[in-house]
């Protein structure tokens, strides 16, 4: 809902004070508000205080780690997170996505990429005025426009991609979408070797969805190629 | 006993002195005994009947004689004739042939008796008799049963025996453990330190020794201490190395492309980026290196070979065209397999291998990954068309940061040095062996993974 041309509040948590300043100053031009803070505590202070459009979470932290804080954030919010981990470090990547991050780059990162992501997101977690209606997949509805999800009048809440993801693969049920068109729709870049993100997504989208009791869609793999919400007319769910 | 020295030294010394005063003693009873025996009998009337008989009726006579004798327990008398054969036909025993020999032996028979007084007994265990014509019989007398069982079946001492015998096995049993057993925990717990568990110690397994063995196990103990201590902080500082020279990395590139902005775009910047690019893949390596050489790992899980394989060739395949490589992979597996492993490390191993292939490919040259399963082990195979390396090099190029020699020009561009030694560090850690050898054109390099991950 909000005015093109007012900027949006970023904050970063991230030990490295230097780093921070220069983000700041690569980020300004785009009209985005850059605050910095050292450490996962002061973070979460500024964000219980503060409106904030999106989250930069550097997961090695010195004291109260990244993961914690994400797990802490996440608890009451669905603020866009993209992760900062070490590069190779496959734990903190896959840790982080699963406990909710919306995309993860890895450090030392491009910055021209940090500013594609951080547009990528922020374009799909505004709710959409153009796109239409409200999709009914099983027992899903599937609200575009309200970027809501609900099954049975019960609304099931997922992160700014998780409905992403949910929605692409809604809007053509029973067809394979494949990995690169969802990173592409999804995370708002090309698919890269190695990236799993997608595949951790879709587990926490079926984590939630199995959470909220709903068997009928379900999302199925098809190995190698991508994804597809299966719906079963029966109304059963299939073994 | 505190000292294992000790314990061994009399043990032994007690078993040795043990036996030599028993077999002295037995030997001396023994003599002894069949000289009193052949004593008594020379003295007996037995002789004189025998003789009696052997006037009157001759051989016959003599033969009923022997017989009649009654059933030998105490003595076994043996005649034999001068053809050496017993009267009765019976087979001779080994005493009665030895002295046999001897007495026919014409040497032996006319070496003067030495002055040893126990020669003199050993040549005439027997008696003669002569024939009316001049036939001449001799007499033997032995112990009616074998002197050892004699002496164990006689007034108790067969229990004695036995309680020796016991004893002695007990106390050679005791022994024998008291050392192997040390031994086998020793062997074991060196093989759990090779095979990655620094935190084996021994010292806790051997209760309370203080002999040359728990000391042993306490220098072992603080051997390994010191390698889990080194290793650690080797682990910790590649860690911490890797992280520090990447916070100025990270610093770099943003500030790259802030100069970017305002300078414009620059050759020099764009090598810049790329150098910046290279070294943190370079470290990113190193920090995947010193992780599997850590033992510190992902969990298990089932792993589908197959569907790795073409994910990984995926993949690579997908970066390598990006980078204009027209280098092609081939992809022959027709085989499924599961086997239980650590899926990053196998993915890394496989996609480093095919890196690796591919860096060293010709422009044009092919790369062919293969996948075999038998029983026991899967088989994957990776073929390039780069020339090989010289042979006497095959074994070096798992280890870190090798350059064959005949490859320097081609790799001098390559970050890393390390993808081998990764594949090879993965493989080791599923217990299987990664190899490669020279074809005709290229280097053929074979991983060979057991199917059932070794605990």
């Amino acid at each position: 809902m909000m005015p093109p041309m007012t900027a949006s509040k970023i904050l970063i948590i991230d030990d490295d004070r230097e780093l921070g300043e220069m983000l700041k100053e690569f980020l300004a031009p785009d009209h985005l508000d850059v605050s910095a803070r050292l450490s996962g505590e002061d973070g979460l202070q500024a964000l219980r205080q503060d409106a904030w459009d999106l989250l930069i979470l550097d997961i090695m932290l010195p004291g109260m780690n990244g993961i914690d804080v994400l797990k802490e954030v996440r608890r009451s919010s669905d603020i866009p997170i993209i992760m900062l981990t070490a590069r190779g470090d496959d734990v903190d990547r896959i840790l982080g996505l699963e406990f909710g991050a919306d995309d993860y780059l890895s450090k030392p990162f491009n910055p021209r990429e940090l500013l594609a992501r951080i547009k990528a997101i922020m374009r799909r977690s505004r709710p959409d005025e153009k796109r239409g209606g409200a999709l009914s997949v099983g027992a899903l509805e599937v609200d575009a426009r309200a970027r809501r999800v609900s099954a049975g009048g019960e609304s099931i809440r997922l992160t700014g991609t998780e409905f992403e993801l949910l929605r692409c693969l809604a809007e053509s049920p029973g067809k394979v979408v494949p990995k690169e068109q969802l990173t592409q729709q999804v995370l708002g870049r090309r698919y890269m070797p190695y990236d799993r993100s997608i595949d951790t997504h879709v587990s926490n989208v079926r984590r939630k969805l199995s959470g909220a009791g709903v068997d009928n869609p379900s999302i199925r793999s098809q190995r190698g190629v991508g994804y597809l919400l299966l719906v079963d007319e029966q109304g059963r769910p299939d073994a | 006993m505190r000292s294992l020295l000790i314990r061994i030294f009399v043990s032994f010394w007690s078993i040795i002195v043990i036996t030599i005063v028993a077999a002295s003693a037995l030997g001396f009873w023994y003599a002894e005994r069949t000289r009193e025996m052949m004593q008594n009998f020379e003295d007996s009337d037995a002789v004189m009947e025998a003789s009696v008989a052997l006037n009157a009726e001759g051989r016959e006579g003599l033969t009923r004689w022997l017989r009649s004798l009654p059933g030998a327990t105490e003595s076994l008398v043996y005649i034999l004739d001068d053809n050496g054969k017993d009267l009765l036909g019976r087979k001779l025993p080994a005493p009665v042939r030895i002295a046999m020999v001897r007495f026919a032996d014409p040497d032996r028979r006319r070496r003067p008796p030495r002055h040893d007084t126990r020669n003199i007994r050993l040549a005439r265990p027997f008696t003669q008799l002569v024939a009316p014509d001049n036939r001449v019989y001799t007499v033997f007398v032995l112990p009616a049963r074998s002197i050892t069982t004699r002496w164990f079946v006689d007034r108790g001492r067969g229990a004695l025996a036995a309680l020796a015998l016991l004893i002695s096995a007990i106390v050679s049993f005791l022994l024998a453990r008291t050392i192997s057993r040390p031994i086998r925990r020793f062997r074991e717990s060196a093989n759990a330190i090779a095979g990655g568990h620094l935190d084996t110690r021994i010292a806790e397994h051997l209760g309370k020794r203080r002999d040359e063995i728990g000391l042993l196990a306490q220098d072992f103990d603080r051997m390994a201490d010191g390698l889990q201590r080194a290793w650690l902080q080797q682990t910790e500082l590649t860690r911490n190395v890797s992280h520090e020279l990447r916070s100025p990395l990270a610093r770099l590139r943003v500030a790259l492309e802030l100069a970017r902005r305002k300078t414009g775009d620059l050759v020099e910047l764009d090598r810049i980026e790329r150098e910046t690019e290279r070294l943190d893949e370079l470290i990113g390596r190193i920090l995947e290196f010193s992780r599997l050489d850590s033992g510190f790992h992902e969990g298990r899980s089932t792993v589908s070979l197959d569907e790795l394989l073409r994910a990984v060739v995926d993949d690579v395949r997908y970066e390598f065209g990006h980078q204009g490589t027209d280098a092609r992979i081939e992809l022959e597996t027709g085989a499924e397999c599961t086997l239980s492993g650590y899926p990053n490390a196998l993915r890394s191993c496989i996609e480093n291998v095919i890196r690796n292939a591919l860096q060293h490919s010709h422009e044009d040259g092919n790369v062919t990954v293969g996948l075999t399963v038998d029983d026991a082990r899967a088989l994957i195979t990776v073929e390039d068309q780069g020339g090989g390396v010289p042979d006497d090099e095959l074994e070096r190029i798992f280890e870190p940061f090798y350059r064959a020699t005949a490859r320097q020009a081609s790799t001098a561009q390559q970050s890393g040095g390390l993808g081998l030694a990764i594949a090879a560090r993965a493989t080791a850690l599923h217990g299987g062996a990664i190899t490669a050898r020279n074809t005709d054109n290229g280097l053929r390099v074979e991983i060979s993974l057991p199917l059932a991950l070794p605990p």
